[in-house]
């Protein structure tokens, strides 16, 4: 295989005392859906995040593209294409819908009218609710808003952080029908969840999180069936 | 008349107030800190206005350009080196370095300039328009400070709603991390928010020391005080609220002056302001920020 897009190493991160990530390694290559599955508090979310930036890595790397992110600000590293649909969606409450998928486009100087066309054809209802305050959405198109404003920055690699979090299982199987239509046409995807069967379902390769370490890895339907993913996360 | 005389001083008084409420409410709404240097920033566009214009003989408002110019880098000098250490701080040291940094501002300017009260100047002099055959006599002061506070207010909505840079000061005024992951650069965003805050404040110094010439070191502080004031009785972190805050501020304070007692006018000033913080804890256009599960 080729270089990977994302290739992460032997990451420690610690959040002051406790030790969160210890030592984990893991990569994600062009047009793959990655998932990092795990209980809560297994460390999914502190990894994404500092793929991101938010947080440093004490020792280990992180590298995007075939170059080190470590002395890269967050903003530069949405810059180079990496962009990150954060747990909870995170919308600007307080902003349109419009100008939150502007916020997304940030970091890109032209084109934004076509970006939003884009946005606005692969999830019809922000269209609707176009100059709506984003606060007054649904719990499952605040997820779409979310998902549509990190495809603004036009990202190499997205990351999902929970994007079924909340949400009833008919919009659970809605997001991941984007999701799986994203990987269609192209997109690299790394998604992190808890609900184990619906990633799995979709991804292509998976990685099992147990209180920081990587604890079973395997290709989507390898880890579906496996014995030890079931018994763990599955529901016997 | 003699009401409308007042009411004209006390929104002159509010507008004042008002443009400097905007900068403890930007950097509030951004930084989530109260900035107590805020106020002697004024003082120091102030004196470099002062100096610009007596010592130089720079055109006055060429000298409130240059004063805007130097509070303007004063303002991110002063982000730089107290707060942005601070970033990740308890908030309570945040504020305890907002007051040291007043205290600094204030004593470096004692140092500078001494502790003589200085005559200032008015930037546009001290004639007035009368109306109504002379019954209503308005200084061109109070109609310059009337109409800057005007244009400042239109500009700066504008400036939040419309453009690039004003929606992301926005966005990280709601989520820091949601905006960094954006590609926004929340402290130079938070930079800008300061020099923005500082460079009113220099136009707020020049206006109110035309509006009441003595000049000292301690000329920031209590304006400072009242600005915040109007900053909370708005609804701290909202751009119109401080706009509000500011006039109504302004207006109460002449009133009570004039009607009440000119001793226990700003006992007035914060009685009314309790009162409303009774009524709507998040000021008059605030919002109340639940804190989510």
């Amino acid at each position: 295989m080729s270089e990977p897009v994302l290739k992460v190493e032997n990451i420690n991160v610690y959040y002051g005392s406790i030790h969160a990530i210890k030592g984990i390694s893991f990569e994600v290559y062009e047009g793959e859906i990655v998932t990092l599955i795990g209980a809560n508090g297994a460390g999914k979310s502190t990894t994404l995040n500092t793929i991101s930036g938010l947080l440093h890595p004490s020792t280990g790397s992180v590298s995007f593209l075939g170059e080190s992110l470590a002395k890269v600000p967050p903003h530069k590293i949405v810059e180079r294409g990496l962009a990150q649909v954060p747990e909870g969606r995170r919308v600007f409450a307080q902003m349109t819908v419009q100008e939150n998928l502007e916020m997304g486009a940030y970091t890109q100087n032209s084109g934004l009218n076509e970006d939003l066309e884009k946005v606005y054809t692969l999830f019809p209802r922000l269209k609707e609710r176009m100059h709506q305050i984003a606060g007054t959405l649904s719990g499952g198109e605040q997820q779409m808003l979310a998902m549509g404003r990190a495809l603004m920055s036009r990202p190499k690699l997205l990351m999902l952080d929970e994007p079924s979090m909340g949400l009833a299982p008919i919009l659970v199987e809605q997001i991941f029908d984007i999701i799986a239509d994203l990987h269609r046409t192209g997109a690299t995807i790394l998604l992190v969840e808890q609900n184990a069967q619906m990633a799995l379902s979709i991804a292509s390769r998976g990685y099992v999180m147990e209180t920081g370490k990587i604890v079973t890895t395997g290709t989507g339907e390898e880890l579906l069936a496996s014995e030890a993913v079931r018994k763990a996360y599955l529901g016997g | 008349m003699i009401f409308l005389n007042y009411f004209i001083s006390g929104i002159s008084l509010g507008s004042i107030y008002a443009i400097i409420a905007l900068g403890y409410t930007m950097v509030y709404g951004i930084a989530k800190m109260l900035n107590f240097a805020h106020g002697d920033v004024i003082m120091v566009g102030g004196y470099v206005c002062f100096y610009a214009v007596s010592r130089y003989g720079l055109n006055p408002f060429l000298g409130v350009a240059v004063a805007m110019l130097l509070c303007t880098i004063l303002g991110i000098i002063v982000e730089r080196l107290a707060y942005k250490p601070l970033r990740q701080a308890p908030s309570l040291a945040v504020l305890i370095t907002a007051i040291g940094m007043s205290y600094f501002l204030q004593n470096t300017a004692l140092l500078l300039w001494s502790s003589n009260p200085k005559v200032f100047p008015s930037i546009i002099g001290r004639g007035a328009f009368k109306l109504f055959d002379g019954a209503l006599s308005v200084s061109h002061v109070t109609v310059l400070t009337i109409a800057t506070c005007l244009v400042i207010m239109v500009v700066l909505s504008l400036f939040i709603g419309k453009t690039r840079l004003g929606k992301a000061m926005r966005a990280c005024s709601e989520d820091k991390g949601a905006a960094q992951l954006m590609g926004i650069n929340v402290n130079a965003t938070i930079s800008m928010t300061f020099a923005i805050g500082s460079g009113l404040a220099a136009i707020a110094g020049a206006l109110l020391c035309s509006a009441y010439p003595t000049l000292m070191p301690t000329t920031g502080a209590l304006p400072g005080i009242k600005a915040f004031t109007a900053a909370v009785f708005g609804g701290i972190g909202s751009v119109p609220g401080a706009f509000l805050g500011g006039l109504m501020l302004g207006v109460i304070e002449i009133f009570a002056k004039a009607y009440i007692s000119s001793q226990l006018s700003d006992a007035v000033v914060f009685a009314v302001l309790i009162v409303v913080l009774l009524v709507k804890p998040a000021g008059l256009l605030g919002r109340m920020t639940q804190e989510k599960v």
